[in-house]
């Protein structure tokens, strides 16, 4: 039906498209809407030239459709990875979040439960019964049962990170910090994380929290310079401390220093994103009365 | 559909086809290279063997000449030939070593071009286009009673879904869009 040339674009279409469905996969993009798409008329029309990574596309479009409410596209491919590998943990995992997305806990909970029976080391279906607790509305149950699962797999930082969201939802910042800082101990180079723990930091409060922050703030922007959020915490914790009464003078001028740096590093980072558009002018003024109006006034 | 995905593919395959071109220069650049290197190694082998044959014929000169008096005479010939071999395969080997490294970096060269991307020393700088947008989400613990359930909703299932999991919270999320209307 295809002349030559068409079949060739076509399949340098169906790499592209397979190409871009890992990357999203590999680095946990949740855009359902466009997997959605894409991945449908990848499944629909070229599932020949996909070979074997079509069972995991079958999987990563499946979630997606649920995002989506898609039931009709979630079931098909349900169907497909059922007949494919008939007794696979993975499958009834799949299965497990299509009832979880229906709100059938009580089913979805029955189905985790028979999988840990027959593994009782299969993290996934631990992992949804956490989630569906969550989705329940019972934090404190979820947190306890994350904490249980974290004491046997100190190693997830999946678990790690979610269970600081946990905290955090509830106001926990102590404990918030703590699982902040066992992923900053293992993944000393990625500036998200010392970010995010001098936020928590910063949002606990006092003296000693807020310096902390400062030394934080100051550490992610040291692992990557242009994290325009570490710039202004740091310009706000060191406006804080240098506000303070209790500070001595010397610490003082020391963050008074601290924030006119960040100041400059800000307007400057916001004139190098504007230059070429018209509204430049404006933008890097509107920058400098927003940094004004964000000092800290003594109380 | 189809024409659709012709359009996306005319578009994006102007970009793979550019790469998958350079690609291919490069895959050649290595069989070149390797093919110069099996030549060099087959010639070396070829030489040392010849190199073997003459020295044989060189030292079988002294043994057949029994006669003493000769023998000085016989030397200084042998010595003659010995050392016009030794200039024409000296040369023969200096070729050989040539031909086998420059074949070693030209294939070393292409391999480095086909082996895809390098990743930076720096562990913190492939870090440093990553956002939370990502960093939040954890696929293990996807949660799916998110508005999205509603929002992407096709309108013709709104009013009347004849599924069996018709559950009591639906009119009410259906009631809360109608007010927004």
């Amino acid at each position: 039906i295809l002349s030559i040339p068409e079949l060739f674009l076509l399949y340098r279409f169906t790499n592209y498209m397979r190409d871009k469905l890992r990357k999203w996969r590999e680095e946990n993009y949740r855009n359902s809407e466009q997997i959605v798409d894409v991945g449908e008329e990848l499944i629909n029309e070229h599932a020949s030239k996909l070979g074997d990574d079509i069972w995991i596309i079958y999987e990563q479009v499946m979630i997606a459709a649920l995002d989506c409410s898609r039931d009709d596209l979630a079931w098909s491919c349900l169907q497909e990875l059922k007949r494919q590998f008939p007794d696979s943990h993975r499958v009834k995992r799949l299965a497990g979040m299509r009832l979880e997305a229906l709100e059938r806990y009580e089913d979805a909970n029955k189905l985790y439960d028979s999988i840990l029976q027959d593994d009782p080391t299969n993290t996934a279906a631990r992992k949804r019964k956490i989630s569906i607790l969550r989705a329940q509305g019972k934090s404190s149950e979820a947190i306890r049962e994350l904490n249980e699962y974290l004491e046997q797999f100190v190693g997830d930082q999946e678990a790690w990170h979610e269970l600081s969201e946990l905290y955090i939802n509830e106001h926990d910042y102590a404990k918030a910090a703590f699982c902040l800082e066992e992923l900053m101990m293992t993944n000393p180079h990625n500036h998200l994380y010392c970010e995010q723990y001098a936020e928590v930091k910063y949002t606990q409060g006092g003296l000693e929290n807020l310096e902390l922050a400062r030394k934080y703030f100051a550490q992610a922007l040291k692992l990557n310079n242009r994290n325009m959020r570490a710039l202004f915490g740091l310009y706000m914790s060191a406006s804080h401390i240098a506000a303070s009464p209790k500070v001595s003078a010397k610490v003082k001028k020391d963050n008074v220093k601290y924030a006119a740096w960040a100041t400059s590093q800000i307007s400057r980072a916001y004139q190098m994103a504007g230059r070429g558009k018209k509204e430049n002018k404006c933008s890097v003024k509107a920058v400098e009365e927003m940094l004004e109006s964000m000092q800290i006034t003594m109380s | 559909m189809t024409q659709r995905s012709l359009r996306t593919a005319s578009r994006a395959s102007i970009g793979c086809a550019r790469v998958k071109m350079a690609s291919s220069f490069w895959k050649g650049v290595v069989g070149v290279g390797l093919f110069a290197l099996a030549h060099a190694a087959f010639s070396a082998a070829q030489h040392r063997s010849y190199m073997r044959l003459t020295e044989k014929e060189n030292e079988t000169l002294p043994i057949d000449v029994s006669c003493n008096q000769l023998q000085d005479t016989d030397h200084l010939e042998s010595h003659a030939c010995v050392v016009f071999l030794d200039t024409a395969s000296l040369v023969l080997c200096f070729q050989i070593v040539l031909q086998t490294l420059l074949a070693f970096v030209i294939t070393c060269y292409g391999i480095v071009h086909i082996s895809g991307e390098f990743k930076d020393m720096d562990a913190s700088s492939e870090l440093k286009n990553k956002t939370f947008d990502t960093l939040r989400n954890h696929p293990s613990f996807y949660l799916f009673n998110h508005r999205g359930r509603v929002l992407f909703r096709a309108p013709e299932q709104e009013p009347s879904t004849p599924s069996a999991q018709a559950l009591p919270s639906n009119p009410l999320r259906l009631r809360k869009l109608e007010n927004y209307h």
